[in-house]
């Protein structure tokens, strides 16, 4: 029997990073970006962005705001390597500097339909006390070099990471 | 040949008394089942909460196994260990869930235990750590000579799994 050619599907995903909670942080902005597999490529839209500064609310609710829309299609052949979408979540520090805030993942869902997700997120932490201090005073913390690696799960051991930060969502 | 997708995540976990937690995974299958994509264990990164008491490790699982039998469906098991700041790690719980059978999206909560040792075993675990351990895995996600075993419970690791079935309609299988 001949084998089926590979049939080609489009996933068109429209949303938007509508707001999130950081209790510790203000004046923060998120970038996000599309991490997928072999199999998939972006046809129209954007796949990567970067989002306004926003601050809190003075009302209580604190919210942070950013009603960030991210339009984009993909094709595929294979649902192996689903994309996800990573957050990045950066803000000033004491002193001024741009400092990670927290990263963040979820797979786009696989139904269609309407979804709201809540993401944690999670910043990378030194082991030692003495690396803290001088990343906390030096303004430069641990910070992946590529946010995709967050989308992966091979390597992660020995990573200690607290969610630091909150949820975005 | 029937195949099935799992994509989702090993969200994080609750309840533990230990916090900066960290899980080892891995998912078996039967005989008839092949795994074409994807690794089929890994290890999540230490996590230890600031806000709330949730350790979240949102690792992320993306599978596509092909079948010729329902015999064997694929069950994922877990082992959840802590690790202080010396890091040493300690188990904080073992647990196993089958994965869903149905197509969509499913949140799953999966308890863990951790076999209870002797009441020497146990005084040594609170102030000095360690505790016994399995010596084979696959008392995790099997019944047999579970009767041995005396254990405790430990928290609960919550996933979200969504499946894709293709193909079970060739073989008579509705879903």
């Amino acid at each position: 029997m001949a084998a089926a050619a590979p049939s080609v599907f489009l996933l068109m995903v429209n949303g938007q990073v509508e707001s999130a909670q950081f209790p510790e942080y203000d004046d923060l902005y998120c970038k996000y970006c599309f991490v997928y597999g072999q199999d998939w490529a972006p046809t129209a839209g954007l796949e990567e962005g970067i989002s306004q500064i926003t601050s809190k609310s003075q009302d209580a609710r604190r919210a942070l705001v950013w009603n960030f829309p991210i339009d984009v299609t993909f094709k595929s052949t294979n649902p192996y390597g689903w994309p996800q979408i990573v957050l990045s979540v950066y803000g000033p520090d004491v002193f001024g500097n741009d400092v990670v805030r927290g990263y963040g993942a979820v797979h786009v869902p696989l139904s269609p339909g309407r979804h709201k997700k809540t993401i944690p997120m999670f910043v990378p932490e030194s082991t030692s006390k003495l690396q803290k201090f001088t990343s906390w005073f030096m303004g430069r913390r641990p910070e992946y070099t590529d946010p995709k690696v967050v989308a992966q799960g091979e390597g992660r051991e020995g990573k200690g990471s607290p969610p630091w930060a909150g949820w975005a969502w | 040949m029937a195949e099935v997708h799992v994509i989702g995540q090993i969200m994080g976990a609750t309840g533990f008394s230990e916090s900066s937690l960290l899980c080892k995974w891995g998912v078996h299958t039967g005989a008839a089942w092949k795994l074409l994509s994807g690794v089929r264990e890994g290890q999540t990164q230490v996590d230890t909460p600031q806000i709330g008491d949730m350790a979240y490790w949102s690792h992320p699982i993306d599978l596509h196994f092909a079948t010729k039998g329902l015999q064997g469906w694929p069950r994922l098991h877990l082992q959840v260990w802590s690790q202080d700041s010396f890091g040493r790690c300690q188990l904080a719980g073992y647990g196993f869930c089958h994965v869903p059978s149905s197509p969509g999206t499913h949140q799953l909560d999966c308890p863990t235990w951790r076999p209870l040792g002797s009441w020497r075993e146990q005084l040594a675990r609170a102030f000095v750590g360690g505790g016994p351990q399995l010596l084979h895995g696959d008392a995790i996600y099997s019944g047999a000579d579970r009767y041995r075993l005396h254990t405790t419970s430990g928290g609960t690791v919550h996933l979200e799994l969504s499946l894709l079935l293709r193909h079970f309609d060739r073989y008579g299988v509705e879903c």
